[in-house]
């Protein structure tokens, strides 16, 4: 067709659009359903009956309603979390003794029979195995007792539920109620949680989510928020009720992020991101039961797996710097303890401190190995073992990681501002590639990975200062 | 639809022929969309012909962006497409952009929609849309379970015969229905069964003028194009993604 | 590791409490106070960067003026665009030397290209309006102050390919025509609401969006282009009608903003209807259609999503906060906010075993 012929043709159809008025799309639409309720007609039959929903009506009413939709979200949200943290222990414990103390030292030992130089031996054992021995350990048991109760939730139907009920938060906030949605996949995945944004359609409401999403604890972190619990939070009533009031206090930094989102929601919507909400339409699906041993399959497999070996991916060259900065000398110190000692200071001042600070340096690729790699430094920095040997330690119960980290200084201050850092600092590499992606700007990725630090930055700042105040 | 009913007795068959590709979609003979609605199983069929794991949940918009996979049966190679669900191929809403360029300009082969048997008036909007744009389809009516036991059932001849496509009845959860779906869409896609889709017929006369009148100028320069009419549809809408394909001549190859 | 060390001495002092409170509120409040003025703070920037914006403020002020028949003189146009007269004449100036205006005895006039400039400048502006009513989710008290500011930034072809893909608009969301690319423009044939008989009903084919504290109390009433309106009282100072289910009362000066014409053959007046934002649990209702205020992508996601004329719908059940709520219509549940919902017409029925639940 000729460029000329073209421009008639669209000269005409301008024409005509003119002559219809500005509602031919009504026209249009109203045609198709006309046709629509016709065929229906002809084919459908009803059996006997027609179903009342009854049961799913009475159900949806008390899951949306004023007085249960709330409490009964929260309360959902602590049962999954309280089984996490209950049912990982043992397993955790167990996984832990086996890759430490049964595999490990005889890996020691066949290093040493083979003639391994001490270098290499450590780099690999001491440095990668560790590693990778403590990421599943500690991330394994929680995730497989997590995922699969969260996709049993998604698989009723409950989400778009939880996204009706938060609409009207997300509407004062000048977010999108679907940013709910958005917000729960990435209690999976921050980078999932990026890419699902784009169920919501107009831009301004996109970015929103796209930059709040790192309020969502994802999978990485779930574990660090449930061992430092465990351990400084736990640790202050006795033992009866200690996994009850840890997984409070997990449920407290979740919540909190979710506080976040909607306040730097607002904020965003204030500033820069101005301008009006536009729309909320969701469908809300019918309830389904869910197929219970499809869903503990797939999510075994599919997310639990995919994940673990993510970490594992990023735990491996981690676990091998952190061995060689703890074993390359300046002078007296390895490079691993200047460092340390060199942020102590600006990590004490913000309640932190210099091991945490380098870890999540190290951490960049991935929040999964934030915890693994704490544990070590500090196991290096202490210098527990003896020069040489590095990362060497045996911890298969929450007890001793606690006294470990209890002779690394640490205090119940330090335990609480890890929690708030590590829900409020920069999302994982990974993320942030999405983000861009998603974005396809410079300027939105890096205020979306720096947003948060300073955020976090200030809280455990504000948080320490007031501790100060009250002791 | 007499091919139809033969199949219903070889469907124990296909099965046997169904060879799960996963991934591996290099050389396909045949390109297949699987389009619907948000949340009618779409991801669940794919998952079941490719052996792939897309991830499913009951929640419109799960899906958000396009999957492939493969599968052989009878010697032919097909290369499946899952789509993001979408309500409408007439907005132009970015979230919907990716199904809507390409069941135009992707050309599949054969396009399996995806419908709620449950909700089937409902879905028939995006149904009647899609048998504008292409003439090989075939109906899925998925959840077929969830229908009867809210006291739905569908008469799949006559709706097979209205809408000028075969229809298949599934349970994609259950895995009921899959191997019929499979032998249909292969005599669509090798041409053993024409579809005579149907076309919008609720519009206004004065609309129906216009339709017309931008339909013959689009069919003088492009003879043989199926979806002329629609052109002229979208072309009165002012859609700027149609305006722009025919401006770069995407249309001609069809 | 001693010159770190000195650093964090350094440093020390500069991290204590106060300051860092003090540094960030500071921040925070500067931020809002820029955000807040920043159309105004223009008159503070360098004269070369604003000449522009200035020289097509005027013009379109000037044919305005003209166009209403009236003369002005510089202090009245200092006074409309509150602008310091120096630097009016200073524009003024350069523009009688391009042949934009004409002066003559202390009235300022527009010549042929200053009129044609004056027209692509609304062109843009009426476009840009358009654009944001279709394209946005701005709300429309800000659609003016925006379109000011765009107004000056678009080039020619951006105008150009802007209109194409707005689908070649002829008239702006609140009913004003938009010039053509050749400076033409319909004119309008509206009559004011004010003296149309008790009775009658009428269509709102134009509200004027200036002065702004009248245009907020006309959409404060959420009337818009294309609303039905029916006159149910009329007296010297007020007006008393009736739209979308809502009884609504202007004083004579708001309402002589409104333009209407009356109904065509095609259009009837649907008498009893509601909006669907007052359906109550348990109700039914008929959609009898989507108000014509919503427009662009929202209208088309309403369609889609079925809330089509004809359609039977049920409201199913409320959100913690009323807000959203859940319909049922064609066997599905769907959740729209209040003021979506707000758009959408209907007539209240009792329940009906033939529709679709
Ligand atoms: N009972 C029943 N449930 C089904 C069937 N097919 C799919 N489902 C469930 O329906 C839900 C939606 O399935 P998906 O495959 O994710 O739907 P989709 O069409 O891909 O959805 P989008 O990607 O959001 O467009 C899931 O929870 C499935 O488990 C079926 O035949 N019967
Ligand atoms: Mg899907």
């Amino acid at each position: 067709m000729k460029n000329k012929d073209i421009q008639d043709l669209l000269d005409l159809a301008s024409e005509l659009r003119w002559e219809i008025g500005e509602n031919f799309h009504d026209t249009l639409v109203e045609g198709i359903y006309t046709d629509a309720a016709q065929i229906a007609q002809k084919t459908e039959i009803k059996i006997g009956e027609p179903n009342p929903y009854s049961f799913e009506r009475k159900l949806d009413q008390v899951l949306t309603s004023k007085k249960y939709g709330f409490p009964v979200m929260i309360l959902i949200l602590s049962i999954i979390l309280w089984l996490t943290i209950q049912g990982a222990n043992y397993p955790s414990s167990l996984l832990a003794s086996f890759f430490l103390e049964f595999l490990y030292p005889m890996l020691k030992t066949g290093a040493s029979q083979i003639g391994l130089p001490w270098w290499l031996d450590g780099f690999l054992i001491d440095g990668v195995y560790l590693a990778l021995g403590w990421v599943i350990s500690v991330m394994l048991p929680p995730m497989a007792i997590f995922f699969p109760m969260f996709t049993l939730l998604e698989d009723f139907g409950y989400l778009p539920r939880v996204a009706f009920n938060l609409d009207s938060l997300f509407k004062k906030s000048g977010a999108h109620g679907k940013q709910a949605l958005t917000m729960s996949m990435g209690w999976g995945c921050n980078a999932a949680g990026v890419v699902a944004t784009r169920i919501i359609d107009s831009p301004r409401e996109r970015l929103i989510a796209i930059i709040t999403n790192n309020f969502s604890l994802c999978n990485g972190r779930w574990p660090t928020q449930i061992l430092i619990a465990t351990i400084f939070i736990g640790a202050l009533v006795p033992d009866n009720f200690s996994s009850i009031l840890a997984s409070l206090a997990v449920i407290g930094i979740a919540l909190l992020g979710i506080g976040f989102t909607f306040l730097s929601s607002w904020m965003l919507s204030k500033t820069l991101l101005k301008g009006e909400v536009s729309t909320f339409a969701l469908e809300l699906p019918p309830f389904r039961p869910p197929n219970l041993w499809t869903t503990l399959y797939t999510s075994l497999i599919d997310r639990t797996l995919i994940v673990l070996w993510r970490a594992i991916v990023f735990a491996a060259p981690a676990g091998a710097i952190i061995w060689l900065i703890s074993n390359i000398y300046v002078d007296d110190l390895s490079l691993a303890n200047i460092t340390i000692d060199w942020m102590d200071g600006f990590g004490l001042f913000f309640g932190l401190n210099g091991v945490i600070l380098l870890a999540y340096v190290v951490a960049i690729p991935a929040n999964e190995i934030v915890i693994p790699t704490i544990l070590m430094l500090t196991v290096a920095h202490l210098n527990l073992m003896g020069a040489g040997n590095g990362v060497m330690f045996e911890l298969e119960s929450t007890t001793e990681t606690a006294a470990l980290l209890h002779a690394g200084g640490w205090t119940l201050l330090t335990g609480i501002n890890l929690m708030l850092f590590s829900l409020l600092h920069n999302p994982c590499s990974t993320t942030i590639y999405t983000i861009y992606q998603e974005t396809k700007s410079w300027k939105w990725t890096v205020f979306a990975s720096i947003m948060p630090v300073i955020l976090g930055f200030l809280v455990i700042f504000l948080v320490t200062q007031m501790w100060q105040l009250f002791q | 639809m007499t091919e139809l009913e033969a199949c219903d007795s070889c469907a124990l068959n296909n099965s046997a022929q169904l060879l799960k590709l996963g991934i591996n979609v290099e050389n396909a003979d045949y390109v297949i969309a699987l389009a619907g609605n948000p949340n009618t199983g779409k991801s669940t069929v794919f998952n079941s012909l490719t052996g792939l794991k897309q991830h499913t949940g009951n929640w419109p918009g799960k899906t958000v962006t396009r999957a492939e996979g493969g599968y052989r049966f009878k010697d032919h190679k097909m290369k499946l497409i899952d789509l993001p669900g979408t309500y409408s191929l007439l907005s132009t809403s970015q979230d919907e952009e990716i199904t809507r360029n390409f069941i135009l300009f992707g050309k599949p082969d054969v396009t399996i929609i995806v419908v709620d048997a449950a909700r089937i008036e409902r879905n028939l909007n995006l149904v009647l849309q899609i048998l504008e744009i292409t003439d090989r389809a075939v109906l899925c009516l998925n959840l077929m379970d969830e229908a009867l036991r809210h006291h739905i059932d569908i008469d799949e001849r006559t709706l097979g015969k209205e809408l000028g496509i075969p229809v298949v009845k599934c349970s994609a959860i259950k895995k009921q229905g899959i191997s019929e779906l499979i032998s249909t869409v292969h005599q669509v896609a090798t041409r053993q069964i024409i579809c005579k889709p149907h076309r919008i017929k609720g519009l206004s006369k004065s609309v129906k003028k216009m339709v017309e009148k931008l339909d013959k100028i689009i069919r003088k320069n492009y003879p043989g194009l199926p979806n002329s009419r629609w052109i002229a549809m979208r072309l009165l809408d002012a859609d700027a993604d149609i305006i722009k394909a025919l401006k770069n001549g995407d249309f001609i190859n069809n | 590791m001693i010159l770190l060390l000195n650093l964090e001495k350094l440093f020390t002092p500069l991290l204590n409490q106060a300051y860092i409170s003090l540094f960030f509120t500071a921040l925070l409040i500067l931020f809002f106070i820029l955000k807040k003025y920043q159309y105004s703070l223009r008159s503070l920037l360098p004269f070369k960067y604003v000449e522009k914006s200035i020289t097509e403020d005027l013009l379109k002020q000037l044919y305005h003026i003209t166009s209403s028949q009236k003369t002005t003189d510089f202090r009245m146009l200092s006074g409309a665009l509150k602008i310091p007269e120096r630097k009016i004449l200073k524009v003024v100036e350069s523009m009688t030397q391009n042949g934009l205006i004409h002066i003559s005895e202390g009235h300022v006039t527009l010549t042929k290209t200053g009129k044609n400039y004056a027209l692509s400048i609304i062109r843009i502006h009426r476009l840009w309006e358009k654009y944001l009513s279709e394209k946005t989710g701005f709300d429309k008290s800000l659609w003016h102050d925006l379109a000011e500011a765009k107004e000056h930034q678009l080039s020619k072809e951006e105008t150009e390919a802007l209109y194409e893909e707005l689908g070649r608009p002829r008239f702006d969301p609140h009913g004003d025509p938009i010039p053509t690319a050749l400076g033409e423009m319909i004119s309008e044939t509206g009559t004011s609401i004010v003296g149309i008989p008790k009775g009658t009903v009428t269509k709102i084919i134009h509200i004027e969006d200036e002065p702004k504290s009248i245009y907020r109390q006309i959409i404060k009433e959420k009337l818009h282009i294309g609303a039905h309106v029916k006159i149910l009282n009329a007296d010297n100072h007020h007006i008393i009608f009736e739209s979308e289910g809502h009884s609504i009362q202007l004083s004579t000066v708001v309402a002589s903003n409104i333009q209407v014409v009356l109904l065509n053959s095609q259009e009837t007046y649907e008498e009893g209807n509601v909006r669907l934002s007052s359906l109550i649990e348990g109700e039914h209702a008929t959609i009898l259609g989507i108000s014509s205020e919503c427009r662009g992508a929202n209208r088309r996601r309403l369609l889609d999503l079925g809330f089509i004329k004809g359609t039977f719908l049920n409201l199913e059940y409320m959100g913690p906060n009323q807000n959203p709520r859940a319909y049922r219509l064609r066997n599905t549940l769907i959740a729209l906010r209040n003021d979506q919902a707000d758009f959408i017409l209907i007539k209240k029925t009792q329940y009906d075993r033939t529709g679709s639940l």
